[in-house]
């Protein structure tokens, strides 16, 4: 029992997508734009050159957030959604229908349609992979180039991802929404 | 912690390897301009790691020049997925996009999978399976399409020079470089003349070493016609942006395009191209004028330190000089001398890697290294340092001497010590001048015949501007043999393609990695080679069991001095000295046990961890999740020499008087030619590199290519919509030599008077099926201009037309 | 025909051969043919899906809901506006409307049905979810909900059409208030669906479950027109002409409504200065879609009623016509509208353009399937009328 979550210093990314190659081979995710547990978002940049606003470039890595309170759960009407016991937001394929209503709430676009089971798919914190094998680092956070992602248990408090969460500053994404993610960006 | 396995499992088992036909276009967003998918059943493999049993290999990453390190896990004898192997100070657990999407490179479907032997026209792609043995006997003996090298050799007169050998960077270059050594050529051209040559080069000469960057320490960084959050240098990468954006190091990145590094950066300079040295000088001139330089260092360290600071003294090359001709500030440039003084020692003016962009590149780096030095940041935490390396001991090479075998082609001079230059440029290094010896080449320039050639893992129809010469020099070479894991551009033009297993099937030379943490690696088989490809080392051991007696019968022929060593030793004793399979004798395993057997247990280590070094378990520990200590902060080497430079006179060489006579400048002085300038109409084009691909050799992965299906031109945004082009229109790019076709990206992020497009895409090879047209090829329309010193590619000297289609 | 307790009263004379017999006037030929096509066109779209799966289909990650979900909540509505028109009459007891009880109940079944079948190729596994929908009911899902409650509501309106036709009048009365009451509970449920999306701030919040209700009403009138208009071949009868004018001023009021509902609502959405709200609303303000559905749904019908004074059936009839082609814009954009607002505003790929708007344009399966749903509305009602007497029992 754990309550899983993830520390993002996203300002270390350099948008290279390892991360995303690393979660689509450990998982087994196939190919094609849309399918894809996570991703990086960038904007363009404004400004006219040379005086482009370097502030205004950001590279925004990003997965399902793990939400506490979940929209994608909520709506889901076989609850083939659900949050298990390391509280991570999960579907489970035998339940799900592919009413797609989920994919329709999760205000992340984190979720997509997995073609062999044509059930809706997710990040799952590499739950049945990684973790299942008693490893503690998620495929992403784990071949990060530049180290963005921290993962652990924010229920124990002395795991890194509390004390890193203690000492510094951090957002969540979309917060207004009342969907309490479980990805936490470092400022 | 309870983890329970998800029912998902039951659809793959616990390995999935089920090949599955990738999706056609469900793009999103769809402005109608998403990329189209191109049609056709491409396969890809899907890798899903289980939960069942499976086992770790330590090896090494060749998806790039990096080397980092890899544990590759394999369950019923397939790889399913890479790791990063948190051992290695170099990579410093780390895989980017391309490590990670190495098993793609494995599995691709389009892999060469056989020996084959040309059978159509040169060029044509048309070849037939052959055994192994029938491989090689074609390469001795020649078919009815091309002849062979006995034929080659004996009409030549064992002129063994008559073979060019060229290779690509790799682990196993160096195997491959003892088959060229055996087999007696002079002819040798790699990537250096492509790639780093003048930077290495210009340090070389100045500082005695191409040094590393203490990224982890510096304070202030100027990095300058370098990308890398792009261009991924190990560690470079992963050290320089976790400090960035106010967070321990600032960075000044320089740079005409935008790119990722710069958006990471303090400070970002568009600069114009090949004006850098323009910059530099600037610098120098603030640096001197306002006594920012570290005199000690100077006076302990400098030769020809005054008649330097007199030449940008009395030059006058103010920043308000520089301001016109590079586009840079005035006001900035006096900032930057100022900041970086401020933090010197630690302070990085980073040397930069693939350097050659214009013909000022040799100077430039020149004045690179003597800026740093000025500072006395050389040798010294947070600056540019030498490191320390781990000794191995080599293995012993076979190097006959062939009294017929003529020096490197094209020589300027005659006589038998100055085989020095080219006419076209002053120095020949070791890895040639690739673009000088093809045209050479081609315009029978050659003091003899060169007639075939050996290429191993490089792709010169890719790699080198100008790609119609370059399909004419492989047309004109009689018998061309690759060594190759894909179906190239470069492969489709050999009479004999040896397909070689990928780096994930092979046990490669271990390697010593220096730096302030110096460590050795290794790359360890991690499954045994498929179909029918095999290892350079064992491809080597049966060409040269095939080829070495009779060759040696057309030496014996034609070489008088060997006749003499006949007479005198007895065939079978001089033959020792000729025998072509001795380098290839020993496993890769037996020789890399041999060369760290000095060191206690670390045969045994690299092959079970992949990565060695003294103390290795006393020092090596893991921080937290994401950090690792190798060596202890005082064991570590970031100093070596006091700073001292690695010249032969052990001093920082600002004025290279041997030079003169050479014609090239003895000291880092502006010249106008070297003014950026566009006519109008026209604009400059750039080449570079994009974090997910490897140059040509990553194109037809399917999985890169699923994360950016295609390059695309970067074209100013106003330019572009004056003329009316919209993102992702098709267009057309031609120079004075060429023209190739794609997609327009108009953005902010370059000059109105330049473009831009990503190195490595555009391929013809029909049988590469994800890269076969796909994008732009910019070597169609690079022009070759070389760099007057090395003769190395200038490759953004071509002005372009653009045009929409 | 009886089967144990349970009596259906077919029509007399009423064989499976005489399904196949009409009178061949040209009108009912072309009925004929167009249905027939109609139904054609469900077995290739449905064939397409079955052999390409959901590529058949042009819904994707940022539009996973497409032209079948639309097509599905036209019919519902469909039904839920006749079920309320059949209401009038043998639930509240309006005479007047009690000559249109059954066929508005028959018609309800039919319409419902036929957003059944088209649903279920749009939804990936429907036997799991008959079964999970039992064994792990999500009671926090409006798509539950929604369901369940249509599943209860039909059960109701074939007991309802069953005592109707068996002249039951009581026990149609409770049946029929029953599966009115869970009929609306469905319908404003299903209106939630959307409601619930706080991911969605142009459909979040109380307005579509309201709003589903009105149009659903606006619906059943429409439909009753038409309904009417093939019954009697647009020669009505004066009892008919009454009850048509009734209907004709209810729709008025009813549309003058909406109207209000939508300027409202447009309104809140574009001054409201709620972030991916107002530029989503003056969006779609410029879509021809949504202008298609003001105009057709809303404009033309009542400009009818208020020239004619709704004593013109036939013209009504033809507006209805329209109307419900304006309906069937309104249910699309309600689908479409939700989701043109992409989720993830960021690149995410090299060379793209950002996202600024989700396009999305059906498939021909999805096409053919949705045409093959109103194929097979026409053919079970043509059944109907061959099978039962949907008029007013006289003396009644
Ligand atoms: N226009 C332009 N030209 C450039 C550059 C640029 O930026 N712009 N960059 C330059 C630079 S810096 C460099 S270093 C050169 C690189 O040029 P090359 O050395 O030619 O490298 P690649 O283009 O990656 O091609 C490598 C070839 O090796 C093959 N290969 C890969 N792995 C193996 C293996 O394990 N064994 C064997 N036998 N073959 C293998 C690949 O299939 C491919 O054909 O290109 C240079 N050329
Ligand atoms: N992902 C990835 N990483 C790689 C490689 C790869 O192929 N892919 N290749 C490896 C190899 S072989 C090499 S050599 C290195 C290359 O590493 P780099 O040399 O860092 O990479 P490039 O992209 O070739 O060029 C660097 C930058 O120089 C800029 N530039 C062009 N002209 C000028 C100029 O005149 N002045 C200045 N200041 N800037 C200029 C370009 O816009 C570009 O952004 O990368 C290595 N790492
Ligand atoms: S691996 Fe790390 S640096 Fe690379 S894109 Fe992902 S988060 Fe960013
Ligand atoms: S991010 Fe989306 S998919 Fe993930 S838990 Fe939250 S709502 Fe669900
Ligand atoms: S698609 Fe599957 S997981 Fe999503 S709401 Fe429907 S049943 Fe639940
Ligand atoms: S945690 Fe695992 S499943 Fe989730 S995005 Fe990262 S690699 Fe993919
Ligand atoms: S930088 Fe990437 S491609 Fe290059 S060796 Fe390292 S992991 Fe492999
Ligand atoms: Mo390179």
């Amino acid at each position: 029992m754990a309550r899983y979550g993830m520390v993002l210093d996203y300002k270390n990314c350099i948008n290279c997508k390892a991360c995303e190659v690393a979660c689509k081979e450990e998982n087994g995710i196939l190919m094609g734009a849309d399918k894809h547990r996570i991703w990086v978002g960038t904007g363009e940049i404004e400004g006219q050159y040379p005086l482009l606003d370097l502030t205004s470039n950001v590279f925004q890595p990003s997965q399902c957030q793990h939400c506490d309170d979940a929209p994608c759960e909520d709506v889901c009407p076989t609850q083939a959604t659900f949050t298990d016991e390391n509280g991570v937001v999960r579907v489970d394929v035998e339940k799900c229908i592919l009413c797609t209503y989920c994919m329709n709430a999760c205000p992340y676009d984190a979720r997509y349609i997995e073609e062999r089971t044509m059930t809706v798919d997710k990040c799952t914190f590499c739950t049945d992979t990684r973790l299942a094998r008693g490893e503690t680092t998620t495929a992403c956070q784990n071949t990060c180039p530049t180290k963005v992602r921290i993962f652990g248990d924010l229920d124990d408090p002395n795991s890194e991802i509390s004390e890193v969460l203690r000492v510094r500053e951090h957002f969540s994404l979309k917060s207004h929404l009342g969907t309490n993610p479980k990805l936490f960006y470092l400022t | 912690m309870e983890v329970e396995i998800s029912r998902r499992k039951f659809l793959q088992g616990t390995v999935a390897m089920s090949v599955v036909g990738a999706t056609a276009a469900t793009s999103l967003l769809s402005n109608e301009h998403a990329a189209p998918e191109k049609s056709g059943s491409v396969s890809f493999h899907a890798t899903k790691t289980g939960t069942g049993k499976s086992h770790d290999v330590a090896t090494l990453c060749e998806m790039c020049v990096n080397k980092c390190a890899a544990l590759a896990r394999v369950e019923d004898g397939v790889v399913t997925k890479l790791n990063p192997n948190p051992l290695f100070p170099k990579s410093k657990n780390m895989l980017c996009a391309r490590g990670n999407a190495g098993i793609q490179a494995l599995y691709d479907p389009d892999r060469l999978k056989y020996p084959m032997i040309r059978i159509g026209e040169k060029g044509e792609g048309k070849f037939k399976r052959v055994t192994w043995d029938e491989a090689y006997k074609a390469i001795l003996n020649g078919t009815d399409k091309f002849p062979g090298l006995s034929k080659i050799l004996d009409e030549e007169e064992d002129n063994r020079s008559s073979m060019l050998f060229c290779a690509g960077e790799g682990m196993a270059e160096h195997t491959f470089k003892q088959f060229y050594q055996a087999f007696g050529s002079a002819n040798w051209l790699n990537h250096a003349s492509i790639c780093l040559q003048t930077v290495a080069s210009g340090y070389g000469v100045t500082l005695g070493v191409y040094p590393q960057a203490d990224l982890e320490n510096a304070e202030y960084i100027i990095m300058a016609g370098a990308n890398r959050a792009e261009a991924i240098v190990t560690p470079d990468t992963m050290d320089l942006f976790k400090r960035t954006k106010g967070r321990g190091a600032k960075l000044i990145c320089v740079d005409p395009r935008f790119t990722n590094t710069a958006a990471k950066a303090d400070k970002w300079l568009a600069i114009k191209p090949g004006t850098d040295l323009a910059f530099v000088l600037a610098l120098t001139y603030v640096t001197l004028t306002e006594e920012l330089q570290n005199k000690e260092y100077i006076e302990a360290n400098f030769n020809g330190y005054e008649e330097y600071s007199k030449s940008v003294i009395e030059n006058k090359y103010t920043p308000e000089w520089a301001e016109p001709i590079t586009g840079v500030k005035a006001k900035d440039i006096y900032t930057i001398a100022r900041e970086f003084a401020a933090a010197a020692p630690k302070a990085i003016y980073y040397p930069g890697r693939r350097s050659t962009f214009a013909k000022s590149d040799f100077q430039l780096r020149r004045a690179m290294a003597i800026f740093q030095a000025l500072h006395g940041a050389i040798d010294n935490e947070g600056g540019l340092i030498f490191g320390s390396k781990l000794p191995l001991k080599e293995h012993e090479g076979l190097m006959p001497l062939y009294d017929r075998a003529q020096a490197r082609a094209i020589v300027k001079s005659t006589d038998s010590k100055g085989h020095q230059g080219y006419d076209d440029c002053a120095v020949v290094s070791g890895g040639g001048s690739w673009i000088s010896w093809r045209n050479h080449f081609l315009e029978d320039k050659m003091p003899y015949k060169v007639r075939g050639m050996f290429c191993y893992k490089h792709n010169p129809m890719m790699n080198m501007p100008n790609t119609t010469k370059t399909a004419e020099m492989l047309r004109k070479m009689e018998l061309v043999v690759t060594i190759d894991t894909m179906p190239s551009d470069t492969v489709m033009y050999a009479d004999v393609v040896l397909p070689e297993c990928t780096y994930l099937e092979r046990t490669d030379p271990v390697k010593t990695f220096g730096g302030v943490e110096p460590s050795f690696a290794v790359r360890n088989k991690v499954i045994d080679p498929m179909f029918e490809t095999k290892p350079v080392i064992e491809i080597l051991k049966g060409l040269t069991t095939k080829i070495s007696k009779p060759l040696f019968e057309i030496s014996k022929k034609h070489d008088e001095e060997l006749q003499d060593l006949i007479d005198e030793e007895g065939e079978e004793k001089a033959y020792t000295e000729f025998d072509l399979t001795l380098p290839f004798v020993h496993s890769q395993e037996e020789l890399n046990h041999h060369a760290v057997a000095m060191y206690i247990g670390a045969a045994e280590k690299l092959h079970h961890d992949g990565v060695f070094y003294p103390k290795q378990d006393e020092y090596y520990k893991q921080l937290a999740a994401n950090k690792f200590q190798y060596y202890p902060e005082k064991k570590k080497y970031y100093s070596t020499r006091g700073g001292k430079p690695k010249t032969p006179s052990g001093k920082v060489e600002c004025v290279l008087g041997s030079f003169t006579a050479k014609g090239i400048d003895a000291m880092p002085v502006w010249r106008d030619e070297y003014e950026f300038s566009v006519p109008a109409g026209k604009f400059k084009l750039l080449t570079g590199r994009h974090a997910q691909f490897t140059q040509s050799g990553t194109s037809n992965n399917a999985m890169l290519r699923d994360l950016m299906p295609e390059n695309f031109i970067w074209i100013n945004k106003r330019v572009a919509e004056q003329k009316g082009i919209k993102f992702a229109d098709m267009i057309e790019v031609s120079s004075s030599i060429g023209k190739t076709q794609l997609k327009a990206y108009p953005t902010e992020k370059i000059a109105p008077d330049q473009v831009f497009f990503i190195h490595g895409f555009g391929e013809e090879s029909e049988e590469l099926t994800w890269a076969y047209k796909n994008g732009g090829n910019d070597n169609m329309i690079i022009e070759d201009h070389i760099e007057p010193v090395y003769g190395a590619a200038a490759m953004h000297e071509t002005n372009v037309e653009i045009r929409k289609v | 025909m009886k089967i144990g307790f349970i009596n259906i009263p077919f029509k007399e004379g009423f064989t499976i051969k005489s399904l196949f017999s009409f009178e061949k006037t040209p009108t009912n030929l072309l009925v004929a043919v167009f249905t027939l096509a109609l139904l054609a066109s469900f077995v290739v779209g449905v064939a397409m899906f079955l052999t390409h799966g959901h590529h058949a289909y042009n819904v994707t990650r940022e539009h996973p809901w497409g032209l079948l979900l639309a097509v599905y909540i036209f019919f519902v509505v469909s039904s839920t506006g006749l079920c309320i028109i059949g209401s009038l009459g043998d639930v509240f007891g309006f005479k007047d409307y009690m000559m249109i009880s059954k066929r508005a109940i028959f018609g309800s079944i039919v319409t419902i049905l036929a957003g059944f079948a088209v649903i279920l190729f749009e939804i990936g596994h429907p036997v799991t979810m008959l079964i999970y929908n039992v064994l792990s009911p999500g009671l926090t899902s409006a798509i539950w909900w929604m369901g369940t409650l249509y599943g209860l509501y039909l059960t109701f309106m074939i007991i309802e059409f069953y005592f109707l036709l068996n002249n039951d009048m009581k026990k149609a009365k409770i049946f029929g208030l029953t599966g009115l009451l869970v009929g609306l509970a469905a319908h404003s449920n299903l209106g939630s669906v959307f409601g619930f999306l706080n991911a969605r701030p142009i459909s979040n919040g109380v307005y579509y479950p309201t709003y589903f209700i009105l149009t659903a009403f606006i619906t059943g009138v429409f439909l009753a027109f038409i309904v009417m208009g093939f019954r009697y071949k647009l020669n009505f009868p004066a009892k008919a002409k009454v009850m048509l004018e009734g209907l004709a001023k209810i729709q008025g009021l009813l549309i003058s409504i909406l109207i209000f509902f939508v300027t409202w609502k447009m309104l809140t959405d574009i001054y409201g200065g709620m972030p991916n709200r107002s530029e989503v609303a003056v969006h779609i303000l410029g879509s021809w879609t949504f202008q298609a559905e003001v105009l057709l749904a809303m404009v033309l019908p009542l400009l009818v009623v208020l020239t004619t004074m709704g004593r013109k059936p036939v013209l009504m009839f033809w507006a209805s016509m329209i109307g419900m082609v304006g309906i069937f814009f309104m249910r699309y954009n309600l689908v479409h509208d939700t989701q043109l607002k992409p989720l993830q505003m960021l690149k995410i790929k090299e060379y793209q353009l950002a996202p600024e708007w989700i396009h999305y344009f059906p498939s021909p399966a999805e096409m053919l399937i949705s045409a093959g749903g109103l194929g097979l509305c026409i053919a079970m009602y043509y059944v109907g009328t061959k099978m039962f007497n949907l008029d007013e029992e006289e003396g009644h």
